[in-house]
């Protein structure tokens, strides 16, 4: 019998004919696996018969983590083979071992283990190659993970509308995971777990819940890794992700995969004095001119002049820089997150290259799933809190703008992703999966991210205001009136991409910590000294920007979300279908088709991305925000829908 | 105009008093110090009497003046309103803990639904806050130009306080504590606003020509 002996990622992974004692066996592994770690010759190999062969795998995990995987088994299929037993052989050392067995393919074929390793996803994969009766040879692999049923061990229902994810789900937990769901979302993040399971996590795509998981196994976190009901699979973090690092751990990072790409994307809501039927005559006009206002699309470009030395400024005044320059009012300002500049902007910390990319589109919708919304108020579920933000009635008309950071945001995360790698190293930080790179938060390359993605969101919040100003006057004109006259304030902007220092009690202490939302937009409570003072006894607005031709939501911050969710709630409807999927399964004109038989007037830049956009391939927002509200993290106030849209 | 406080002050014809109109004007000053004020000795009041004298207006500048009034001369509403005003504190001023006064004041009170108070000044100044922020013509004026229909009032009830207190009443206290920080912090960035717009009337410079506004991906 021979052996193979493969090291990964720090972590060992061995596997060893069990036929023989295995008891005996164990102890001689482990020493076998101090003394021969370097051993990577070896190679494991399968019995020519059809059968059950035993072999035995040890891998390093950690002792703190608690349980890894309980039972291994053997699906002949698919080839897949999971862990059946796990003992923890010597609590001193952080080695686990776990008897595997696998059932020969065919009769005739046997296989030679090419290498083993710990992979994302908790799983363990071993190449191997086979020889077939032939002679030919092929190559396959096994992946070991746990079965969908031994997974649901590591879950609990907790509430109504939430769910544990207990330690051990992924290794190296450091908090438990949480996340919320009603009945129908609930399963599909079940259903997602239970394909990513079947498929032994190929594709490269891990569950929700996985990610959450490998989040809570960050150093520095505190209080619970939290997946909102929006939550979908996203880069490193999920997307309807909250996880807050505390601040005075050396040892706490930021990572800006908890952030996103489109660093500071938001959502900002307009209200108007019209009703719905005085804009219904002159629908498709507003909506021409609306277009013809705000630049959409990939490639285009700001129409509000900017030189580089505007850039600068912009990125370090954030709104602060409208204001001056006269695009918007002073009460834009107050109803803002962070008033619309975040102080600690480096502008000198943001690249060339994402400069050079940020200048020419500053002003500019984009692509993707952004669009400026001509929405109705559908219906009021808090009269007081619609009142204070200057809603009275049904059938009132607003505008919502969804937009980001453009290309200069994705630059930032981009370069910060690729000096934390070296970071990484430099400081030996372990993680799950290798797109949860990160940094110290003390470190330089933590700080030089945090500056910069600070200048990011300034330029995100620019974004939004020169957009306002666009809106405004768009609507002036086809009015024959004046933004003033037409009553168009700004409710609140919102952002649901970025990370942020902020106070919370944890554990009946008072901390600072770095709060990390991605897909996910702050909700604070009645009293917060950081939200306006309109908003002082109502909690803070929150947008939920619905998706193409679906329902917009308005909600308010509430104690319970302060406590939970340290003020966070979701984001927006989410995910469903992946956006090649939608692409593959969904035609665009049917899309637009189904848009205006609802009487939803559209603009769109690039017909051809619509599909991806189709409310088929999100998860549905009023599922989303219902489970907000039964949950308590947040509260409903107003829905609203859409009578025009503009998309990139 | 003023007839309330002429009413008052038992002046005859109250409702065809014409301000605007210069000789009625004039003799009312005359009268309200003459019968009201008094506070130039008779003889002094002599070239305030000369109502037909150019020199009048100076007279009466000056009268103002050694009144301490506020207002300018040229702004006859506000100065006659305000010598109205001190006339009816003079009138009444020392008939403030009258039993009349009191049950006016309470009868007041529960028109106006303020909760009562022991001591009926107070409850006066409570009236007064009222009336100000809420009926009085420029308050009204606000309103109309904020588009607000009516002024809304919050029930405590609706209020969360936030925090647990051990008693009701102690409860309610924090709740009005928080309701007049509230206030506060609305002046306070209402001031910070004004300060932003008077800087911005320097710094602004749009340069934006909205009908350059082109279709994407050009």
């Amino acid at each position: 019998m021979s052996r193979k002996l493969h090291k990964d990622e720090e972590k060992s992974v061995r596997a060893k004919d069990a036929k023989t004692n295995t008891k005996k066996k164990t102890a001689k592994g482990i020493s076998d696996l101090k003394s021969k770690s370097d051993d990577s010759r070896k190679i494991l190999h399968f019995s020519p018969e059809p059968g059950r062969l035993q072999y035995q795998a040890l891998y390093y995990a950690d002792t703190n983590d608690g349980v890894p995987p309980q039972t291994m088994n053997i699906d002949t299929t698919t080839w897949r083979m999971s862990v059946s037993k796990v003992e923890q052989t010597n609590t001193g050392t952080p080695l686990f071992k776990i008897p595997v067995s696998i059932v020969t393919p065919r009769k005739g074929e046997a296989g030679d283990v090419k290498s083993a390793k710990l992979c994302r996803g908790f799983s363990l994969t071993i190449q191997t190659k086979l020889h077939s009766r032939l002679g030919l040879e092929k190559a396959a692999s096994f992946k070991m993970g746990r079965t969908y049923n031994e997974e649901l061990k590591y879950l609990e229902k907790v509430s109504a509308n939430s769910w544990k994810i207990k330690k051990g789900f992924v290794p190296n937990m450091k908090v438990e995971g949480e996340f919320y769901v009603n009945d129908h979302l609930e399963r599909l993040m079940f259903d997602e777990l239970k394909q990513a399971c079947r498929s032994g996590g190929y594709g490269g795509f891990l569950p929700g819940m996985k990610q959450i998981g490998n989040v809570a196994a960050l150093p520095g976190i505190v209080h619970k890794s939290i997946g909102l009901p929006d939550v979908h699979s996203g880069y490193g973090f999920a997307i309807g992700n909250m996880a807050a690092f505390d601040m005075d751990d050396p040892e706490a990072v930021v990572s800006p995969g908890g952030v996103g790409f489109d660093i500071n994307c938001g959502v900002r809501l307009l209200r108007t004095n019209l009703f719905e039927k005085d804009v219904l005559p002159i629908k498709e006009q507003l909506a021409q001119s609306m277009f013809d206002h705000i630049p959409v699309g990939v490639g285009s470009k700001g129409i509000i002049p900017m030189g580089s030395r505007d850039l600068e400024e912009a990125l370090e005044m954030g709104m602060d820089w409208s204001l001056r320059e006269g695009y918007i009012w002073a009460e834009d300002k107050e109803h803002c997150e962070e008033y619309g500049r975040m102080l600690q902007a480096d502008p000198s910390k943001v690249s060339m290259r994402a400069k050079k990319r940020g200048l020419p589109q500053l002003g500019t919708l984009g692509a993707g799933n952004h669009y400026a919304e001509i929405q109705v108020v559908d219906e009021i579920f808090d009269t007081f809190a619609a009142r204070k933000m200057g809603i009275e009635e049904k059938g009132q008309v607003c505008v919502m703008i969804h937009c980001g950071s453009r290309g200069l945001g994705h630059q930032v995360a981009t370069d910060a992703l690729v000096a934390m790698e070296k970071a990484m190293k430099r400081d030996k930080i372990e993680v799950n999966d290798r797109q949860l790179a990160c940094a110290r938060i003390n470190s330089q390359e933590g700080q030089d991210y945090l500056k910069s993605m600070a200048g990011a969101a300034n330029y995100a919040w620019v974004n939004r205001s020169s957009m306002t100003f666009l809106c405004r006057q768009s609507f002036a004109k086809m009015f024959n009136s004046t933004p003033d006259d037409l009553d168009m304030h700004v409710i609140y902007d919102v952002s649901h991409n970025i990370a942020k220092v902020e106070e919370h009690f944890v554990g009946g202490k008072q901390r600072t910590l770095l709060v990390h939302r991605k897909g996910s937009t702050r909700a604070f409570p009645p009293h917060h000294p950081l939200i306006p003072v309109d908003y002082q006894l109502t909690g803070q607005p929150v947008l939920i920007g619905g998706t193409m031709g679906t329902c917009s939501y308005v909600l308010t911050g509430t104690d319970r979300g302060m406590e939970e969710t340290f003020g966070s709630t979701c984001h927006g409807a989410g995910r469903a279908l992946s956006r090649a999927k939608s692409r593959r399964n969904l035609d665009y004109m049917d899309v637009l088709k189904a848009l205006e038989d609802q009487g939803i007037s559209i603009r769109v830049a690039s017909p051809k991305l619509v599909m991806e956009e189709a409310p088929e391939s999100y998860k549905n927002v009023t599922d989303v925000v219902n489970t907000c509200h039964d949950a308590g993290i947040s509260k409903k106030c107003i829905k609203l829908r859409p009578i025009a849209v503009i998309k990139g | 105009m003023f007839r309330r406080k002429l009413l008052s002050l038992d002046f005859t014809n109250p409702n065809k008093f014409n301000y605007s109109d210069e000789s009625q004007y004039r003799n009312l000053i005359i009268w309200i110090e003459d019968q009201k004020i008094r506070h130039y000795k008779i003889d002094d009041r002599k070239e305030l009497r000369d109502i037909c004298s150019g020199e009048w207006q100076k007279s009466f500048k000056k009268y103002l003046d050694d009144l301490e009034c506020p207002h300018d001369p040229t702004n006859r509403t506000a100065t006659l309103d305000w010598l109205l005003g001190y006339a009816v504190r003079l009138e009444y001023g020392d008939k403030v803990n009258d039993p009349d006064f009191k049950a006016g004041v309470t009868s007041l009170a529960s028109l106006l639904q303020i909760p009562p108070h022991a001591d009926h000044l107070t409850q006066l100044k409570a009236i007064c806050i009222l009336v100000k922020e809420r009926l009085s013509k420029d308050a009204l004026d606000k309103l109309k130009k904020e588009g607000i229909k009516h002024a809304e009032s919050v029930s405590l009830d609706r209020v969360e306080l936030g925090f647990e207190t051990s008693d009701y009443i102690t409860t309610e206290a924090a709740k009005i504590l928080r309701m007049l920080h509230i206030k506060e912090l609305r002046d306070l960035q209402n001031s910070a606003n004004q300060a932003i717009v008077l800087v911005q009337q320097v710094t602004a410079n749009p340069k934006t020509d909205t009908k350059l506004g082109k279709v994407g991906r050009s």
